[in-house]
């Protein structure tokens, strides 16, 4: 009960904070609608000059299926490493080392509160935006659709954490991640589908992307596809499986993370 | 009195790798060779509840290492500690519901929001209701007078006022010690002097034990009744402040107001120096271990024609310079 209400508190202030600095919302909302917005216009020219169709796949379901990325990453989780390494480095752990805090938890609530605000506001923006340009996909018009996404974001949502806590708590060894995590960050981004839908991808490629756990905590990409309602079982089960393996990784870790504390400084 | 912490030969090492310049970069990077230094060593210490001490040092003495490992925030190497009866390793969260620290040089609040919001906020990491948290906040407005900046962002505030307000925050679920690190730390004197006078009042009016570190001898002298000076991670003094300047400095000032200016200055015997010479004034030091003070001037006073004599201690700057300066390695 405690803990539930110390999250929700965290939350609150988190976004609190961000709407007190309206300007950060804009440029961050900018920064991604640009992103998005030239990858959609290459993809509508190469779907245009193939006829329309590839794999399979239209524009449309490509459209809906590299918004939820972009979307999906305005939640910033992937800003839980470098959060993370920023406390070790300025020796800011110490002083959440000092409250009746578990660190970690403590890190997640924030890093999920922070990215919240935006995430609405760009999911709304977006999701206005692309109904007017595209229209929206069949398979989006199903409740089948809106359970199976709930599913699948809470689900990714908790295995990027996972993903970005392990490369962060890291830091407590090495001190600066930033090499490790732009590896696994540019993983993340090639194999959610960010640069090229997952439905594109050549057989191996794919494979990878579903069985890694890179490609499977984007698994939100995958909702828009016909393919979805067969395959939603066994992506779940691969999402589940890393968060267990990744949940017992973090879990080792940071129990051993906090011997290794040696703040800079002092 | 009640013991409140309790510190039995504390040590703490820390290892780090260093870059082996005769070996190729192979090595460095799988066999690195790796140095430990001894960051607090054999540290023994009691602290009684309403305690106000300082413990100082110089820089890298071990003072914020030892702080650390008392609130549970590093593991220590060797030796027990008992914070309110906890040991801070293994009851890391149960002691911070009791404890309160202020990282002078690190803020625990909101930046971007006013301060009720961090008020709010670590009233419900310490797990107090709605009521109890308004209330508390009223109290702790009210004796750091924060009323006039409890609504403005943190980062628009004064760094003085922000003190203030780090320190009311972590007042906020009534901690029975205080660890404060440098808690003056880039403050003016009126801001420094205010900030005292606060930690007095809520060591006597709430019983807080006061555990603080500072750089500053006016923290210590006004603030502190018991110091403890810690060099190269290992304790060389623990005594009432006022004793100090007894126990450690053999050494006293006698300031000559001159009738006339002088340009030659006689030799004076051995154990009594000159400390400053200023035209009609000077400044003689006298080792003490060597004359009493009525013995130096005895000896001092035919050389000079004197309008004035004044007789006074070295300051507790100087004290606790040269302390630091004796225990150098």
């Amino acid at each position: 009960m405690k803990q539930l209400r110390l999250s929700k508190t965290i939350i609150i202030m988190m976004i609190r904070d961000r709407i007190a600095y309206p300007g950060r919302l804009i440029v961050d909302t900018f920064g991604i609608a640009a992103r998005c917005g030239v990858l959609l216009i290459l993809y509508w020219y190469i779907f245009n000059v193939k006829g329309g169709e590839i794999n399979g796949v239209t524009f449309q379901i490509t459209s809906w299926s590299m918004f939820l990325y972009f979307a999906f990453m305005t939640l910033r989780l992937r800003d839980l490493a470098s959060s993370i390494m920023q406390d070790i480095k300025s020796g800011t752990v110490e002083i959440l080392l000092s409250k009746p805090v578990h660190y970690l938890s403590y890190r997640v609530w924030w890093q999920f509160g922070a990215g919240l605000y935006p995430f609405f506001v760009a999911a709304i923006l977006g999701t206005v935006a692309l109904t007017f340009l595209v229209g929206i996909p069949a398979t989006m018009s199903s409740s089948f659709f809106f359970l199976s996404l709930v599913g699948v974001f809470i689900l990714s949502s908790i295995l990027s954490l996972l993903i970005y806590a392990a490369v962060g708590l890291l830091s407590f060894w090495i001190e600066d991640i930033k090499p490790l995590y732009w590896i696994v960050d540019k993983a993340v981004m090639i194999l959610g589908g960010s640069y090229l839908p997952v439905a594109l991808f050549p057989p191996l490629m794919y494979k990878i992307a579903i069985w890694s756990p890179f490609g499977a905590s984007q698994f939100i990409t995958h909702t828009v596809y016909e393919t979805w309602k067969q395959s939603y079982l066994e992506m779940f089960g691969i999402q589940l499986t890393w968060i267990f393996i990744l949940g017992f990784i973090v879990t080792v870790m940071f129990s051993r993370a906090h011997k290794k504390v040696s703040v800079n400084g002092g | 009195m009640k013991k409140i912490v309790e510190i039995n030969n504390l040590s703490k090492s820390f290892s780090f790798t260093v870059k082996n310049k005769s070996a190729g970069f192979l090595r460095n990077l799988f066999s690195p060779e790796s140095r430990t230094v001894e960051a607090v060593k054999n540290v023994s210490l009691k602290i009684n509840e309403g305690e106000r001490i300082a413990f100082i040092g110089p820089n890298g003495a071990g003072k914020s290492t030892t702080i650390k490992m008392l609130t549970g925030i590093l593991y220590p190497t060797e030796g027990s500690v008992s914070v309110l009866g906890l040991d801070p390793t293994k009851d890391r969260k149960k002691l911070a519901y009791q404890i309160g620290t202020v990282f002078g040089q690190r803020s625990q609040l909101f930046p971007n929001l006013p301060l009720t919001d961090s008020f709010e906020f670590f009233g419900v990491m310490y797990d107090l209701s709605k009521s109890e948290i308004q209330e508390r906040t009223n109290e702790l407005v009210s004796l750091f007078d924060l009323s006039s900046f409890m609504d403005q962002p943190v980062r628009k505030l004064s760094l003085g006022q922000r003190m203030r307000a780090e320190i009311a925050a972590s007042l906020i679920h009534k901690p029975k010690i205080i660890f404060l690190d440098e808690p003056t730390i880039g403050l003016d004197v009126v801001a420094k002097k205010a900030l005292r006078e606060l930690l007095i009042k809520i060591n006597k009016e709430e019983k807080t034990t006061i555990f603080l570190t500072s750089h500053d001898v006016g923290d210590i002298e006004s603030l502190c009744e018991r110091t403890v000076i810690i060099n190269h991670g290992s304790v060389v003094a623990d005594m009432a402040t006022s004793e100090l300047g007894k126990t450690f400095v053999h050494e006293k000032y006698i300031d000559l107001l001159l009738e006339e200016k002088m340009s030659n200055y006689p030799e004076l015997p051995e154990g009594i120096k000159y400390s400053e010479k200023q035209g009609d004034k000077i400044t003689l030091s006298v080792d003490l271990r060597k004359h009493s003070v009525s013995d130096a001037l005895q000896k001092v006073l035919p050389f000079f024609a004197v309008l004035d004599i004044d007789v006074y201690n070295v300051d507790l700057e100087t004290v606790i310079r040269e302390m630091y300066e004796a225990t150098k390695a």
